[in-house]
Order: structure tokens, then C-alpha cells, then sequence
């Protein structure tokens, strides 16, 4: 599906998107594919939360603690693997998206300045396992956590910067097109910095500011310590 | 029409699918539709009669019911999984009476569930021709019907729930891509549009634009949408049958 985005509707929306919106980003096909890499990892990284809830709902959990080793490595190592699946999941489009962009701009990243992008893809991915994983611990309602998990997965999907730049997105929210609040989690919002950082490196625009690191570190840091509590909490009742 | 009747039932009881669906939906037009349409050339706002929105959200309902309609090909694995497969065949139905009445529950039950989504599509764009709207509906209910014989044929033919998960997710990957359903076909190269111009999801969403009176962005005219959709729904209604009665017996499901 994502490699269909990028050849398919990547170069539809090239040809139909205003050079004022994208012509920071040379083309607006330069631009959407660092987001359909970070588009490949959520859908990845968040898949974690929903066998978690099925292992709970089915009382598999009970295998996984007669396993030799210790709760807690346990709870940090579900929570790791799906972020490790994001990556994995990713890293082919990584490599296309850097191939294209080097193609058609020239530029290709330093080692530092790759390892800077992978890392903070990393977090991203890590701090999205453990959001889709305490949200799967929130209800033993199947229904109430699809549709918790639905909201939050497309508020995050649709409200970033991955289809959309960020500039763009706080220009609606001036014009009144855009409520606020979505301007806000557009934001703050950790596939946003994900993208940003991916393109500040790979198109050399947005410019690279450490608070966009800060965001993804702050994300994985808070919910990498909410996820591993809480399947710590629940594993044992 | 009891064999129907049992699969709209069945598909009550996929409430996340359900929701989730739709609010995938409203997360399509209320974010994406929108802000896509203030991103736009002027240009594009031309040739889709003057608002984008409403061409997107149009076929963005096409590509719902799309989605929903294949859902069919997992039941078909489930029942198989179950072995609930062996009592459908006990019933008191012929084989092709029990294919003919998947691929009718299958379209019904997604064209139902899709059915106030498109209502609200319609009251958004604005209704002129009711007439018009029913023959569209009418049409539509037909590619939903097709749709499910699709699925039941693919799933019939491969009896793998893994490579037909795999196989379904390109197809739809690439089917709903390379249609009109979220942009114009003027805007795409020339190899992906003459493929679009003989995608059924094109057909369909051409079909839904012509009843809302979105005449202005057409590629078909809406007698070649509706041959175009008549055309695929034979088709996958006959091999679906042909599949469903060959293949159905014997097990051999992975």
C-alpha cells in the first residue's frame, strides 16, 4: 500500500498541488515520501496493541509469564518489539525515499546526519508501540478499545504533517479553515516531527531544530514508561 | 435469499469494523478532504466543476463501499476456519443458490452500511435530480454486488487466507489508486490513466458524481459507467459461481 502511495498518488497529487504550497520541497512528491516512511512505520509500530489486547482477552498473557524471564523484561520487551516491527517495516521505504530524493535533488544525508534520522524514527516508532499497547490495556472492551484505537490513529494519521506541511497547516488555522486545536496536535504531534526531521535532513527543508527531537523523545519517553507499567499492572492480575 | 439474510446478520457483528470504517471516513473528508482542497491548483478546481471537496468526498463513498464489499472473502475464510463451511453445504440450498446469495448479502449488507454516508455526501453536494440518484444508486448497488463476486471468486480460487490477504491488499492498493475516485484522470500520466478508464471503481464513482450532478468532471458517460459496472458484475457473478460450486467441497482450506 505504501509503495502504491508513492508511485501512484505521490505523482497524481505532483501534478495537482499548487508550487506555492510545495515548492519549498521542490515537488510535492519530494515532500510526501519521508511522510509515507513514517506513514509505514505507525501502521507497523501500532499493530503491537491490538495482539496485545486479543493475549489479554484470551488469557495468553498467562504463557507469556510462565516464560524465564522477569516481569519486567517481560513488559519493556513488548513494548520494544513493536517498535523494533516499525522500523523493519520501514526501512525498505527509508532507503527509497533516500535514493529518490538523492536522484532528484543531489543531496544525500551524512552518516551523522542519517544516524541522527534513524534514531529519532526510532522513538517514533517505540513511543507508538507503547501508545498503541496502553491503549490496548485501557479496556477489556474490544469494542470501546477499536474505537479509542481508531480515533487516536486517524486524529494522528490525518493531523500531521505527512500529507501536509506544517507551514500550510498553520496558515489554515490562521484563515479559520482549520480549528485550532487541530493546529495544535498537528503540532505536537510526534509524525509530524518524525516527518520534518526526516525531510530537514533529506531535503534540507523544514530547517532541523532540536525541539522537533525533544517532541519524539519526549513521546517515546512518556509512553515507553506508561506501556511498560501499565502491561506490568495488568500482566499480574 | 435466507443465504443473504444470514450474511447481513454476520455483518452486524463486525461492530469494529463498522466503526472504524467510519471514522476513517469522516477523517478522509473532514482533515483530508478539506485541507487537500485549499492545496490544490486552480486548475484542478476547474476541472472537477469548481470544488474539489465535492468531487473527493463522492468518491472517497465509492471507495468505502469498495472496501466494505470485499469483506466478504474473509467470512468466506472464517467459515472455513470454523468448519462452519461443511454446514452451509448441509442446508437445503443449491451450490449455486448459496453463491448467488453471498455475493447479493455481500453487496446488500455494505451498500446498506454505506448507504446514510452517502446520504450525507448528497446533502453536502446538494440533491438536484432524484431520479438521477436513484438510477446512480441503483448502479451502485450493482458494482457492490460485483465487488463481493470478486472477493468470493479470489478467495475461492486461492483457498489461502494468507495470500489472499496479501493478494486483496495489493489489489486494493493499487485498484482504488489507479481509479478517478480521488483525483481527476486529467492529472495523471498517460499510462495510469488509460488504466483508470477501465477500473470499475471509476465506473462507480463516475456513476455517483453523474446522480449528485457533478457532471462537469465526468471521464464516462454515465450509459458507459453503467455498462462499464453491468459488465463487471456479470463477470465476477458468473466465475464466482463457477469457483464457489467447483471449489467449495473438498477442504484443501491453508
Amino acid at each position: 500500500m505504501n509503495l502504491a502511495d508513492l508511485i501512484v498518488m505521490a505523482v497524481v497529487y505532483t501534478n495537482m498541488i499548487s508550487p506555492t504550497v510545495a515548492g519549498k520541497y521542490l515537488s510535492y512528491f519530494l515532500f510526501f515520501s519521508p511522510g509515507i516512511t513514517i506513514t509505514a512505520l505507525f501502521a507497523a509500530a501500532f499493530m503491537i496493541g491490538r495482539e496485545i489486547n486479543r493475549e489479554f482477552r484470551r488469557s495468553l498473557s498467562h504463557y507469556l509469564l510462565s516464560l524465564p524471564f522477569s516481569r519486567r523484561e517481560l513488559a519493556f520487551g513488548r513494548v520494544l518489539s513493536g517498535g523494533v516491527r516499525g522500523m523493519v517495516y520501514m526501512a525498505p521505504l527509508l532507503v527509497t525515499t533516500t535514493f529518490v530524493t538523492w536522484f532528484f535533488t543531489g543531496k544525500l544525508p551524512s552518516p551523522l546526519e542519517m544516524i541522527l534520522v534513524v534514531f529519532a524514527l526510532f522513538l517514533v516508532s517505540i513511543g507508538t508501540s507503547g501508545l498503541s499497547i496502553t491503549i490496548a490495556l485501557s479496556t477489556k472492551s474490544f469494542e470501546k478499545f477499536v474505537t479509542a484505537r481508531g480515533v487516536i490513529y486517524y486524529v494522528l494519521f490525518f493531523c500531521s504533517s505527512v500529507f501536509y506541511p506544517l507551514d500550510f497547516i498553520r496558515q489554515l488555522g490562521r484563515d479559520g479553515t482549520l480549528p485550532q486545536p487541530l493546529v495544535f496536535i498537528a503540532e505536537i504531534n510526534p509524525l509530524s516531527s518524525g516527518a520534518d526531521i526526516t525531510r530537514s535532513f533529506l531535503l534540507g527543508y523544514p530547517s532541523f531544530s532540536p525541539l522537533m527531537l525533544l517532541n519524539v523523545a519526549l513521546f517515546a519517553a512518556i509512553f515507553v514508561l506508561t506501556a511498560t507499567f501499565a502491561y506490568l499492572k495488568i500482566v499480574q492480575e | 435469499m435466507l443465504v443473504a439474510e444470514r450474511d447481513i446478520k454476520m455483518f452486524l457483528h463486525y461492530k469494529f469494523v463498522l466503526i472504524l470504517r467510519a471514522l476513517w471516513f469522516l477523517a478522509q473528508i473532514a482533515l483530508f478532504g478539506l485541507i487537500v482542497n485549499r492545496m490544490v491548483k486552480e486548475e484542478v478546481q476547474v476541472v472537477t466543476g469548481g470544488n474539489y471537496f465535492y468531487f473527493y468526498a463522492a468518491g472517497i463513498v465509492v471507495t468505502l463501499l469498495y472496501s466494505m464489499t470485499v469483506f466478504i472473502g474473509y467470512d468466506i475464510y472464517e467459515e472455513a476456519d470454523h468448519g462452519v463451511t461443511e454446514y452451509l453445504l448441509s442446508l437445503p440450498v443449491s451450490r449455486r443458490e448459496l453463491v448467488l446469495g453471498r455475493a447479493i448479502g455481500g453487496g446488500l449488507r455494505s451498500f446498506l452500511y454505506v448507504a446514510p454516508l452517502m446520504f450525507v455526501v448528497l446533502l453536502l453536494i446538494g440533491i438536484t435530480d432524484p431520479f438521477r440518484i436513484l438510477i446512480a444508486l441503483t448502479a451502485l448497488f450493482l458494482f457492490a454486488f460485483g465487488v463481493a463476486g470478486m472477493s468470493i471468486t479470489l478467495a475461492m480460487s486461492i483457498k489461502s487466507h494468507d495470500r489472499f490477504d496479501i493478494l486483496l491488499g495489493v489489489l486494493n492498493a493499487f485498484i482504488v489508486r489507479l481509479s478517478t475516485t480521488m483525483y481527476p484522470v486529467a492529472f495523471m500520466p498517460p499510462q495510469y490513466a488509460s488504466m483508470a478508464q477501465f477500473n470499475p471503481l471509476t465506473f462507480a464513482a463516475d456513476i455517483f458524481r453523474w446522480g449528485a450532478g457533478l457532471e462537469a468532471v465526468l471521464l464516462t458517460s454515465p450509459f458507459v459507467s453503467v455498462f462499464g459496472i453491468v459488465v463487471f458484475f456479470s463477470v465476477f457473478t458468473f466465475l464466482g459461481i463457477v469457483f464457489y460450486e467447483k471449489r467449495l467441497e473438498g477442504g484443501g482450506w491453508r
